[in-house]
């Protein structure tokens, strides 16, 4: 059961503003509407749906990768586009993401926005640098991880474009997801993106679900930095990984079983990097 | 409000509150092979094509499909002859109570339409959000490698 009065599928960005700005809390907009229809807080009375803003393209910007708000997971999925960027590690990321029921209906603004601590795609986009532009009443653009930081405020503008920026030639990204069967939320996930050119630089390591949401391990970039990525190497990440990472018991998982996939993910990650370097 | 949605070919138009989902509008229209199960996107027994995509029913405003194409399984059989999905669920027995059996059947659907020669590990991810308790999903993976093949060759036959 819900309280919702009122829906409205606005034609225009000013309008669906509008909407939100006026109705404030009593607001709730809808990209694929899932946690919406899942859980519509009491104090929701006018959902705001984006389905008619026209935001669905898939481009490939000077190197950049430009997602429209609007574009589902599957049409993510399905891009050849979306698979050219970093060999493909949006796709093998979002293969782990629910099932395809959810994925048609699932939007990439709206998994952003809805900021679950366990989303596969805020770990993964937070370790290849996402920068992402919202509309209130005028444009503005930040990074990923700096609109975490103001994580209540997320749903309070509309996201419109998602841009996972150029990277450096010699640039690698791996990701890992723990569940417990196919579609299951992680008990933990891990992303890394490294420059390799003899020695690791610009590491990125990225812990989702920990269960808090993504957030930068700098103890292991800091470990791996520097470096080649030896086996060495990756297993000393591993520990600090395993050390370092802030874990917390919660349904799904304990801490300390957390730590362990910590260490695991670090390792598989830079492991599967090393090996597609040697390819 | 008021909403315009084609079912199975025909526009109807409907009374609907605005927080109501597509499951609850096509039961209460009288579409009754829209299963409801868990309500919350995890069993897929309420499965329809949505605008051509599978999807939970359970999960989608009313609104929000207004103006869109709806299809269930009450859409897919011409007359009295079966659609090929149907005839090859039939024909490998993946059906023992038969609650998540229409969605499964409209996932495949989706399923063989983009893709009409899937392997087994891709028939296996497409299912993934349809869940049986019957049985071990082994002859609905079965039923579904037989409908591309049924579909291959143009007909509903076994």
């Amino acid at each position: 059961m819900t309280n919702v009065q009122t829906y409205h599928r606005p034609s225009s960005l000013k309008d669906a503003w509008s909407l939100l700005s006026e109705k404030g809390k009593s607001a709730k907009l809808v990209g694929g509407g899932i946690d919406v229809a899942l859980f519509a807080p009491p104090e929701v009375t006018t959902l705001i749906d984006l389905t008619e803003l026209s935001q669905r393209s898939i481009e490939l910007r000077e190197g950049a990768l430009v997602l429209g708000a609007g574009v589902t997971l599957t049409e993510m999925l399905e891009s050849d586009v979306v698979a050219d960027y970093l060999n493909g590690i949006v796709v093998h990321m979002l293969r782990q993401v629910a099932s395809p029921l959810l994925r048609n209906v699932a939007t990439l603004g709206g998994t952003l926005a809805s900021t679950h601590p366990w989303s596969d795609v805020i770990t993964l986009f937070l370790a290849l640098d996402a920068r992402v532009t919202q509309y209130a009443g005028e444009e503005r653009t930040s990074s990923l991880a700096d609109l975490l930081e103001r994580r209540g405020t997320m749903d309070r503008a509309i996201i419109t474009e998602v841009v996972l920026p150029a990277v450096a030639t010699g640039t690698y990204a791996s990701y890992e997801g723990f569940v417990r069967t196919e579609f299951d939320i992680a008990m933990l996930n891990c992303a890394c993106r490294l420059t390799l050119n003899g020695s690791c630089s610009d590491v990125h390591i990225v812990f989702g679900g920990t269960p808090d949401i993504g957030h930068r391990a700098v103890a292991v970039e800091d470990a791996l930095a520097g470096k080649t990525l030896s086996s060495e190497a990756i297993d000393a990440a591993a520990v600090i990984a395993s050390e370092s990472i802030p874990a917390r018991d919660d349904v799904r998982a304990s801490a300390d079983y957390r730590r362990v996939l910590a260490g695991a993910g670090v390792r598989r990650c830079c492991q599967r990097i090393a090996q597609r370097v040697g390819e | 409000m008021t909403i315009t949605l084609t079912i199975n070919g025909l526009e109807k138009t409907f009374e609907i509150d605005p927080g109501e989902k597509l499951l609850e509008v096509l039961r209460r229209e009288g579409y009754m092979s829209v299963k409801k199960g868990c309500g919350t996107g995890d069993c897929g027994a309420c499965a329809i094509l949505f605008n051509g995509r599978s999807v939970n029913s359970c999960l989608v405003f009313a609104a929000k499909a207004d103006g869109g194409e709806i299809l269930t399984v009450e859409g897919l059989a011409t007359g009295e002859i079966l659609h090929p999905v149907q005839t090859a669920f039939l024909a490998e027995g993946a059906v023992q109570c038969g609650y998540c059996t229409p969605g499964m059947v409209m996932t495949t659907v989706d399923l063989l339409t983009r893709n009409p020669d899937p392997t087994e590990s891709e028939i296996r991810e497409a299912l993934s959000g349809n869940l049986c308790r019957c049985t071990g999903y082994v002859k609905q993976v079965r039923a579904v490698q037989r409908a591309a093949e049924l579909m291959k060759d143009g007909g509903s036959h076994v």
